[in-house]
């Protein structure tokens, strides 16, 4: 590509991110403040019960919420634009300060489960391939179709039933006990639960995509020419098909982020901890709406990036150097 | 001279979910060094099988039946696959139907000849396994082997890319090469040229080769000796000479009047009739009986042996019993 091309081609990927993010924003907006729910209540708490109709239109007015919804969005938009996210009805104070104090724990927990369904998937799917049709596959495949079949939020709470509950090995809920946020091994064992029940909903899945796509080149006919010639099956495995397999699978796991960030937002919700997940979850159900809205853009950038990000991926796999359709010869 | 592969009455079946599948039955031939076997017959035969079955390069949903393989005067039927890996290469090797998808389309050429050579040589430097590469290469008839070692498989034509195939089946020296119908993917005038290099590299590496295909044209160009198949059994077994003149099953009568050069001057090509019986279900007697114009009665009973027409030629029909009657073969017949 010449450097005017390349201007045109990153040119046309931005556009369509910052268009994506726009719709997404003006979707949310809209969505957000039709919904029914009071917002007035994550601002005055119980205080709003007892108000006159004088008191809810000025503190109505006082919050901005008075004017028709396209103006609401329009005035926010350019706030937004200038950097100013506006404050969280319910904590009073900057939104992006809300999110500060609890974006780490949502990186540690999602990223931690990224990184945990990004290996084990590729050595789970290896494994199955290697083992084709013989018992530690066949094992594999049905446990693992039936982990990924069960609901995150149900498992979870079976999670807390046993491990919490029952044995009282590990704690149901939150990022740390209270006093002890710099014990790290406190951090950890409230991680365990939740991080398990991210890999657990989403491993499967992805481990059972890198088998079939392993197992797609190994029927390759030049997996035949390779064993002729005398290399051995790891060999194949490795130096051959499952080389052949990384770039599709690098798209994948692009596309995973959205997902095992969406299952990382519900078992935050169900496990009480304070990380992104919940908050988004109490900013929607208490109308909480610049913190929703700021919320909405960073997962639905994330999401949009990841996305764009595995598209680009599979392009720049050239089709050319893929295996072809056997040609059409005379038998 | 000993014999360098010796194949005694193999059966290989296919276990697929409609049941056995008897691809390969009962068959028996051997190679000397240095020597090309031609294995005709048509579509569906067992021919590719019969050759994967050596080299054990069948899915596992194939097994051999019974029957024995020999290399070299070593017994390899019941070798395991981390065995067999080092068989490969050095005591036989294969050059495959269509070189469109026998390579590893996101490797250079020279990188998978590169690996067969080190798979066989494994203390080599690289600089000892580029020059071995360009060797192969310029063998096999690849012009300017240091730029296109670097290119990758979809570079390269089909003639040009079976030449590659062929490099990497040559890396280790094997004693046997099986070329399974090595032309068929190609287009007619590339044919020809695979052929000659074929034939070519076959004389001056002494490599006996097992020369798979439907296309008894191309026998006539590189066969010492014919095994003719048909439905998984070898019908017919001769020199190239006697299975070309004095054609003795009706099969290879039939798949002799098919030749377009006999046909000369005729409207349409001789076709023997019917289609090859399924496998899975094979039916009692001579497999062939039901296309055969000259069947007797006997061949729907019972399987004819081989019978011997000279110490190099025996044929599986029963014209050749004494008590079967004398009939005029429709070809050849130099002494029939």
């Amino acid at each position: 590509m010449t450097a005017r091309k390349q201007i045109i081609y990153w040119g046309k990927k931005a556009l369509l991110f910052v268009l994506s993010v726009l719709v997404l924003s003006l979707a949310a907006f809209y969505v957000s403040r039709l919904a029914p729910g009071d917002p007035l209540v994550s601002y005055y708490g119980t205080r709003v019960e007892k108000m006159s109709p004088a008191e809810r239109a000025w503190a109505e007015e006082r919050l901005g919420l008075n004017e028709p919804i396209s103006v609401q969005y329009v005035r926010w938009l350019a706030r937004t634009l200038q950097g100013d996210f506006g404050i969280s009805y319910k904590y009073k104070m900057d939104v992006t300060e809300v999110i500060a104090g609890r974006i780490g724990n949502t990186l540690l927990l999602g990223g931690a489960g990224f990184l945990l369904i990004f290996a084990l998937s590729m050595l789970l799917g290896v494994l199955c391939a290697w083992y084709e049709d013989r018992p530690l596959d066949r094992l594999l495949c049905r446990v693992g179709t039936v982990s990924s079949c069960i609901p995150e939020f149900w498992l979870s709470l079976v999670f807390i039933l046993v491990f919490s509950v029952t044995l009282r090995w590990l704690p149901s809920s939150g990022a740390y006990s209270v006093g002890r946020g710099d014990d790290w091994l406190d951090r950890l064992a409230h991680l365990v639960l939740p991080l398990s029940i991210v890999v657990l909903s989403h491993l499967w899945y992805y481990a059972y995509m890198v088998r079939n796509r392993i197992l797609e080149e190994v029927r390759a006919d030049y997996v035949l020419l390779a064993k002729a010639k005398g290399l051995t099956k790891r060999s194949v495995m490795f130096r051959h098909c499952l080389r052949n397999t990384i770039p599709s699978y690098l798209s994948i796991m692009a596309i995973s982020v959205p997902h095992v960030l969406g299952g990382t937002y519900i078992v935050e919700t169900v496990f009480s901890y304070p990380g992104l997940g919940t908050l988004s979850y109490e900013s929607a159900r208490y109308k909480d709406y610049n913190l929703l809205m700021l919320l909405c853009l960073m997962s639905g950038a994330l999401v949009i990036l990841c996305s764009m990000a595995a598209q680009i991926i599979n392009e720049r796999i050239d089709p050319r150097v893929r295996p072809q359709a056997p040609e059409v010869t005379e038998r | 001279m000993a014999e360098l592969l010796e194949v005694k009455n193999l059966s290989v079946s296919f276990f697929t979910p409609a049941g056995e599948v008897q691809a390969v039955r009962n068959v028996s031939f051997s190679l000397r060094p240095g020597e090309v076997l031609a294995v005709v017959g048509e579509s569906g035969c067992g021919k590719s099988v019969l050759c994967k079955s050596i080299m054990k390069l069948l899915p596992r949903t194939a097994r051999i039946q019974s029957g024995s393989i020999v290399v070299n005067g070593a017994d390899i039927t019941g070798c395991r696959e981390r065995d067999m890996h080092r068989l490969r290469g050095k005591l036989f090797s294969m050059v495959f139907q269509d070189p469109m998808t026998a390579l590893n389309p996101t490797m250079t050429l020279g990188a998978q000849i590169g690996e067969a050579v080190r798979v066989h040589q494994p203390g080599l430097s690289g600089g000892a396994v580029r020059q071995r590469v360009m060797e192969l290469m310029t063998l096999v008839g690849i012009d300017r082997p240091e730029e296109r070692m670097k290119l990758y498989p979809h570079n390269f034509s089909g003639g040009q890319r079976q030449r590659g195939v062929m490099a990497i089946a040559l890396a280790g020296s094997p004693s046997i090469l099986f070329a399974d119908e090595p032309t068929t993917a190609l287009d007619v005038t590339i044919q020809a040229q695979i052929l000659d290099l074929l034939r070519d590299v076959q004389a001056r590496l002494g490599t006996a080769t097992v020369f798979v295909t439907h296309d008894l044209g191309v026998v006539a160009r590189v066969a010492d000796r014919v095994a003719v198949m048909y439905a998984g059994r070898i019908v017919e077994t001769g020199t190239a000479e006697e299975i070309f003149y004095d054609p003795r099953h009706p099969y290879t009568w039939g798949l002799l009047r098919a030749l377009p050069a006999l046909n000369r001057g005729r409207d349409s090509l001789y076709t023997i009739p019917g289609m090859p019986p399924n496998l899975a279900h094979p039916p009692a007697g001579d497999a062939f009986a039901c296309r055969n114009e000259y069947a007797l009665a006997i061949d729907y009973e019972e399987e004819p042996p081989m019978f011997r027409v000279t110490d190099t030629h025996y044929a599986a029909t029963w014209l050749l019993d004494e008590r079967a009657p004398r009939i005029t073969p429709p070809i050849g017949g130099a002494h029939g």
